[in-house]
């Protein structure tokens, strides 16, 4: 019974929202490596969604590019939303390891990704008036991951349905402070480094003299 | 060896004439012309006027000036400076040769000299001439002679409050007569006197801006008692500054205010309303866009005076940053030109602007005298390309807008208007292109609804033929593999 291959299990989880994911916990199953693709791919739909939308939706101030803002919207948020989970579930008693996490996480995303990335497609086939058909697969994605994410979550640690949604919000509250002390931390180190650079300004007038 | 000497002689000479060429070019303005792009962003472009000519009261041969403060072309071309230091009205022609300088009024045979006047207008219909005579309190009616008809004082109405002083600044008259004036102490809006000097009341008030503050107030102002909301200050629009009439009717306002950014140009109809309204004017700037990238100072304009050209183009004159602002009249900025300085064509306190045919007068207070721009030939190219273009004539615009382009590839709508035209002659795939370069969203989704339209229709054979054959080899292949007999399908999903 369930003898999928790793493939087979991508597809079964997703269009098993209820019990998908709980088979993949009783098999034991997924992969590390399909979720970092999953992820790569969350990077590029975040890419697409802003430089490969069809022109006549969204043209965005092509005059700078900065990949920052994309890099943190993927992978830095991911990456802060497993870390934070894990840390939590760890005052909840939740069973989920911190791989686990990241696997079951990654593969909720997949609707929302697909969703977005059929959207980005249709947009260089539909005029603005037909925007609704667009907007219809990304809402729909949306939701979908929305479902997938807490069926993940409830799976992933054996909780209850409250306690999955009572997990979900503080781990939203979790990020938002680790992201708050990542941006203190990021500007101390900013200030020391100019403390240090002003130091080495400093001596190499001195020692010019 | 001579070949290599003749190369490079003529590689130097032809380098030369390149550098003479865009030295002559650039050092033609003493500023340096630029538009915004669609992001906002400024840009440089084509100068559409050039500063040609200044001309002071020694010029003209009438003595000095001090401190003009406004400007008037009549009907008949005469030009009317008001001298506000001299209290005297020079008239002169187009050329600014003097005709006679108006000085001695006179009321009912006595003298009634001017104090100080601000403000000129000329009524096309009865050749009488409106002065407001700031510091008498009054605006005169006289004939060319200087014989005062009729005076409009302070209005005897307890709508005007007793507090107000009443120093008219700016003048004008409709075609019915009536009398508009704009009196820098009064926030309702220009006063208003019929022909026979009663007073009707107040015109065109601008709105207050919407700010967090306004909103604060007014929520205040629900849960308060009266005598709360008496002691609470009140909400007061900014009065406009000063106005011009168009022939049709519709008088154009602006206010020179560097805090808000509602009501700064107005055009209004006999009731008073604002009809940019219909046209967008939420989405209408007027003046430069901060941050001005060509600006010293990072301030906001502050438009002081408006004029109305022959094709209903906008002169908005920015006093903040000696700038000159044309836009056509469906409020598309045409050029900018002007700067602040001692140069030709800049200023050092900008107060009026007039024009006529190609012309634009600009009246300096400090520098005592008159700046004369002429259109340039890029200026008229453009001036006749938009000119057709909101006639809806967007073929007949194509050649124009082209050759706008040669002067200047910045030109954004240019690219707008070669793309309609093209819109219009069914070109949909080069329209898309045009409208791409030019950022124009709605526009592209239109050409491309088009170009869609026509490539399914040549190709609707094939895309059928495609569709079908799909669709038959997806039945018979799900025939096949129920019937068995196609066993390597069978461990897919």
């Amino acid at each position: 019974m369930l003898d999928l291959t790793q493939g087979q299990f991508v597809k079964h989880v997703i269009t098993h929202p209820f019990e998908g994911f709980e088979d993949l916990r009783w098999k034991k199953s997924g992969s590390m490596k399909i979720a970092i693709v999953i992820v790569c791919l969350l990077f590029f739909q975040q890419v697409a969604f802003s430089r490969l939308y069809g022109f006549q939706y969204y043209s965005d101030y092509d005059k700078i590019f900065n990949i920052v803002p994309y890099i943190f919207r993927s992978f830095v948020l991911f990456g802060v939303w497993v870390v934070a989970n894990w840390a939590m579930c760890t005052l909840f008693d939740g069973e989920g390891s911190m791989k686990n996490i990241f696997i079951y996480s990654a593969y909720a995303l997949i609707p929302y990704i697909s969703g977005y990335l059929i959207g980005t497609v249709l947009s260089h086939f539909l005029i603005e008036d037909e925007y609704i058909f667009i907007q219809a697969f990304e809402i729909i994605g949306l939701c979908w991951s929305f479902v997938l994410a807490i069926s993940a979550m409830k799976a992933v640690h054996q909780f209850s349905f409250g306690k999955t949604i009572a997990l979900i919000l503080l781990t939203l509250v979790a990020m938002v402070a680790m992201l708050f002390l990542l941006v203190l931390l990021l500007t101390l180190f900013q200030q020391v480094l100019i403390f240090v650079f002003s130091i080495y300004t400093e001596l190499s007038y001195r020692l010019r003299v | 060896m001579t070949g290599l000497k003749k190369l490079i002689s003529l590689a130097s000479a032809a380098a030369l004439a390149l550098s003479m060429c865009t030295v002559s070019v650039s050092a033609s303005e003493a500023y340096d012309p630029y538009n915004y792009d669609r992001w906002g962003d400024a840009i440089s472009s084509q100068a559409g006027y050039t500063a040609d000519g200044f001309v002071d009261g020694n010029t003209i041969g009438c003595g000095t000036m001090n401190e003009p403060a406004d400007i008037f072309v009549s009907h008949d071309d005469l030009v009317y400076i008001v001298d506000k230091g001299n209290n005297r009205i020079i008239v002169t022609d187009l050329e600014f040769n003097l005709v006679k300088v108006m000085e001695d009024f006179k009321l009912n045979g006595e003298s009634s000299p001017l104090k100080k006047p601000t403000g000129i207008f000329v009524d096309r219909f009865t050749d009488l001439i409106y002065i407001a005579d700031n510091e008498n309190g009054r605006v005169i009616k006289c004939d060319t002679d200087g014989n005062i008809l009729k005076e409009f004082g302070r209005p005897e109405s307890e709508l005007y409050d007793a507090e107000l002083t009443y120093n008219p600044n700016k003048v004008l008259v409709d075609k019915a007569g009536n009398v508009y004036i704009v009196v820098r102490s009064v926030t309702k809006g220009a006063v208003m006197y019929n022909s026979d000097g009663k007073f009707l009341g107040f015109y065109g008030a601008n709105r207050v801006e919407q700010t967090a503050e306004v909103l604060a107030n007014a929520f205040w102002n629900l849960i308060s008692t009266d005598e709360q909301r008496e002691r609470t200050a009140k909400n007061t629009p900014i009065g406009f500054t000063n106005f011009d009439i168009d022939e049709l009717g519709f008088i154009y306002t602006v206010t020179e205010s560097t805090e808000t950014t509602t009501d700064l140009v107005k055009k209004l109809n006999p009731r008073g309303d604002n009809i940019l309204d219909s046209l967008g004017a939420a989405d209408m700037t007027f003046g430069d866009i901060p941050p001005a990238y060509y600006s010293i100072y990072a301030k906001n304009s502050s438009l002081t005076d408006i004029d109305l050209g022959p094709n209903g183009e906008l002169n908005i004159l920015d006093f903040q940053h000696g700038r000159i602002f044309q836009y056509d009249k469906e409020c598309w900025l045409l050029f900018i030109m002007g700067g602040t300085g001692e140069q030709l064509g800049t200023f050092r306190s900008a107060t009026a602007i007039e024009s006529h045919d190609d012309k634009l007068y600009v009246v300096d207070s400090r520098k005592n005298g008159v700046t004369i721009f002429t259109r340039t030939t890029f200026g008229e190219i453009v001036t006749e390309a938009a000119n057709l273009y909101n006639d809806g004539k967007y073929e007949e615009s194509l050649e124009p807008w082209k050759s706008v382009l040669k002067y200047d590839g910045n030109y954004r709508r240019a690219y707008i208007g070669i793309g309609n035209a093209l819109f219009n002659r069914f070109e949909y795939k080069e329209a898309m292109e045009y409208f791409e370069i030019s950022i124009s969203r709605g526009r592209y989704s239109r050409a491309f609804e088009g170009y869609r339209d026509e490539w399914l229709k040549e190709n609707f054979t094939a895309i059928m033929i495609t569709i079908i054959v799909v669709v038959v080899a997806f039945l018979v292949l799900g025939h096949l593999k129920k019937k068995g007999k196609l066993k390597f399908l069978k461990g897919g999903a």
